[in-house]
């Protein structure tokens, strides 16, 4: 590094030479720039360090306690009491097979869509036009959640709401089913939502990874007489494999989702006969709204439901992995 | 693709000029097919998206008979304001509402983009010891579960005293780096390090470096971060419903949601779902409207700081 020690007199033509060499030197030194380089990180490290790396670790220690907020000191260690309790409840599974069912739907969805559009935006020659089908697709991820939502429900209003309108009239279904109130519908509901929410990220990280395939790998493939989806199948899909596996990690995070249900039923009420309860509902109703509010049984919760997300995305990726040539 | 088959079977008894006439046109047509079949597709899988938005700002300009006729369209057919006036006066707070999302989100944005500018270049070419390692150590704990979810950041706000108000809001929000630094991180190890070694030659210092020289450098970066924590903020819902007790202090997002859900509401839905349409539709319009103003910048930024 830093023995690239010169015997050249400083003459005035190698004096910016010389110059430009002790600067690079004097960067390369080992912690020559520590306080220059805490100045400039310190303020945000310390900024993630409170509040969000402190309440990582605090958020696991809860997990093994039976901290109840309301009565005033109650935090004893219990080991794993929470976890054998979860064992036993039927609202916990009923919750988390909600919620699988709403993450295969979403995921399903999700990647169906985002596949789709991207793959069709990127067969439109014109770059403006492809432009604007990108910016439609994602504007729907940028509006404020409760927004997104409450237009859904709107839109499934059995009264007013355009989607019943149109399965009756357009589609000329005679028993339409009420969105809102139906339990059946609650969980597809929430799923669908949510894809409309996010499908338009998971389209522009489909097009990062379509727009980085080689060109002249289609060229030659089409010169060799590989038709379109010859190409597809040979060519895409496999050198998609990496996004795909971005993406469906991401979808396996929905898992503990929250806010959808939150919004769409309303804080108190959990949706018909609480079909609309989300893992992630429950885990929030025991922290928030019942009893002594009971934190360390949520914060266990959302522990167990975070590694079952961890294990999903594990599965993917070997999946995607092992598949590989 | 579907026409060639055909085409290979009806030139079979062609000589061998017009064989080649016919299957080029074949092709053609073949083609032509094609990409209408695509577009087709598209337009359909489109109407997903754009459907929902046009319904809401359709009901928005509709009067309350164009509204529930029997088959409601699409598109307004007599556009009227009414709703939004109506909105205006009966929606609660609508001006706190609104001054308190524009506070905190704008807060918000100007805290972190800056945060993360600067130790987005600090991480990227400043040397000292352990930078790497508290690097690694903000990414990983991305993958981390978040056991202690809104409890555990409902009791840090309560200790600092930053509970129930806007800038404790602000710092909250701000205090999500990781994904902000990896981008601006990622910004400033694209640029040549030729830049600064002449910075230096000059007589600038690492400061005066970054402020003239690298900083008008990665404004393209600086966009993407601060949209994404523009709409974050912007949209927010939970950690802000829980962190605030005082009505006054209320952002649109929950304000919204308190006003237009829950079992009272079923009643009076009635006579406000186009009141409701234009109060959805002026909550999403900044945030909107910034995106649709710095898509272009955001798009680009996207595509190229993804690929790393």
């Amino acid at each position: 590094m830093s023995t690239t020690t010169t015997n050249h007199e400083p003459t005035s033509e190698n004096q910016g030479a010389n110059w430009l060499r002790a600067v690079r030197q004097l960067r390369h030194e080992r912690g020559g720039e520590s306080l220059a380089g805490w100045l400039f990180i310190g303020p945000a490290v310390i900024l993630f360090t409170i509040f969000n790396a402190y309440p990582l670790i605090r958020g696991i220690g809860i997990a093994f306690s039976d901290y109840r907020y309301l009565v005033p000191g109650h935090e004893p260690f219990t080991g794993l009491d929470n976890f054998v309790e979860m064992a036993h409840d039927t609202v916990f599974r009923e919750s988390l097979s909600r919620s699988l069912e709403y993450m295969l739907i979403f995921v399903t969805l999700n990647f169906i869509m985002a596949f789709l559009v991207a793959l069709l935006i990127t067969q439109i020659r014109s770059g403006r036009e492809a432009g604007i089908y990108r910016v439609l697709s994602y504007l729907p991820v940028v509006l404020p959640i409760a927004i997104a939502v409450l237009v859904w429900r709107q839109l499934l209003n059995s009264q007013f709401g355009y989607i019943d309108y149109f399965l009756r009239h357009v589609l000329h279904l005679t028993h339409t089913p009420d969105f809102l109130h139906d339990a059946h519908w609650s969980v597809p509901a929430l799923a669908t939502v949510a894809v409309w929410r996010a499908a338009g990220s998971s389209v522009l990280l489909m097009l990062v990874g379509l727009y980085s395939i080689n060109a002249e790998l289609y060229e030659a493939a089409s010169l060799d007489g590989a038709g379109w989806w010859r190409r597809l199948f040979k060519i895409t899909i496999p050198l998609l494999r990496p996004t795909f596996a971005i993406i469906f990690v991401l979808g396996a995070g929905v898992l503990g989702a929250t806010e959808e249900s939150l919004v769409f039923f309303g804080i108190t009420d959990a949706g018909p006969s609480g079909a609309g309860r989300l893992i992630g509902r429950y885990s929030y109703e025991t922290a928030f709204l019942k009893g002594d509010l009971r934190w360390g049984y949520a914060a266990a919760m959302n522990l167990v439901v975070g590694l079952i997300s961890i294990a999903i995305s594990g599965v993917i990726f070997r999946l995607l992995r092992s598949g590989k040539d | 693709m579907a026409t060639t088959p055909q085409a290979t079977a009806t030139t079979t008894h062609n000589p061998a000029r017009s064989r080649r006439a016919n299957a080029l046109l074949a092709q053609l047509r073949g083609r032509i097919g094609a990409a209408v079949a695509a577009r087709v597709v598209l337009y359909i899988l489109l109407l997903f998206f754009v459907v929902p938005l046009v319904w809401t700002v359709s009901a928005s300009l509709k009067s309350r008979d164009e509204l529930y006729k029997a088959t409601p369209s699409l598109i307004t057919l007599h556009p009227t304001l009414i709703n939004y006036t109506y909105a205006l006066r009966t929606l609660h707070n609508f001006g706190y509402l609104y001054r308190n999302s524009i506070i905190v989100t704008i807060g918000a944005v100007l805290l972190q983009t800056s945060l993360a500018t600067l130790a987005g270049y600090g991480f990227a070419r400043l040397r000292f010891r352990g930078r790497d390692l508290i690097f690694y150590t903000m990414v990983l704990l991305i993958f981390v579960p978040k056991a202690g979810g809104l409890m555990v950041q409902y009791e840090l706000m309560n200790f600092l005293g930053l509970r129930n108000s806007l800038v404790g809001l602000i710092v909250a929000f701000s205090a999500g780096l990781a994904l902000p630094i990896f981008i601006m991180r990622q910004a400033f190890l694209h640029l040549p390090t030729d830049f600064e070694d002449a910075a230096a030659l000059d007589g600038c210092n690492r400061f005066q470096a970054f402020r003239f020289i690298m900083l008008p450098m990665v404004t393209g970066a600086m966009v993407v971060v601060a949209l994404f924590e523009f709409i974050r903020v912007w949209g927010e819902y939970l950690f802000t419903l829980t962190m605030i007790d005082d009505q006054k202090k209320f952002t649109l997002g929950i304000g919204m949601v308190q006003q237009f859900t829950g079992p009272a509401l079923e009643f009076g839905q009635f006579t406000t779902y186009g009141g409701q349409a234009a109060a959805y539709i002026m909550a999403a319009a900044p945030v909107v409207l910034f995106f649709l103003c710095l898509q272009r910048w955001f798009v680009r930024g996207l595509l190229t700081g993804l690929k790393l």
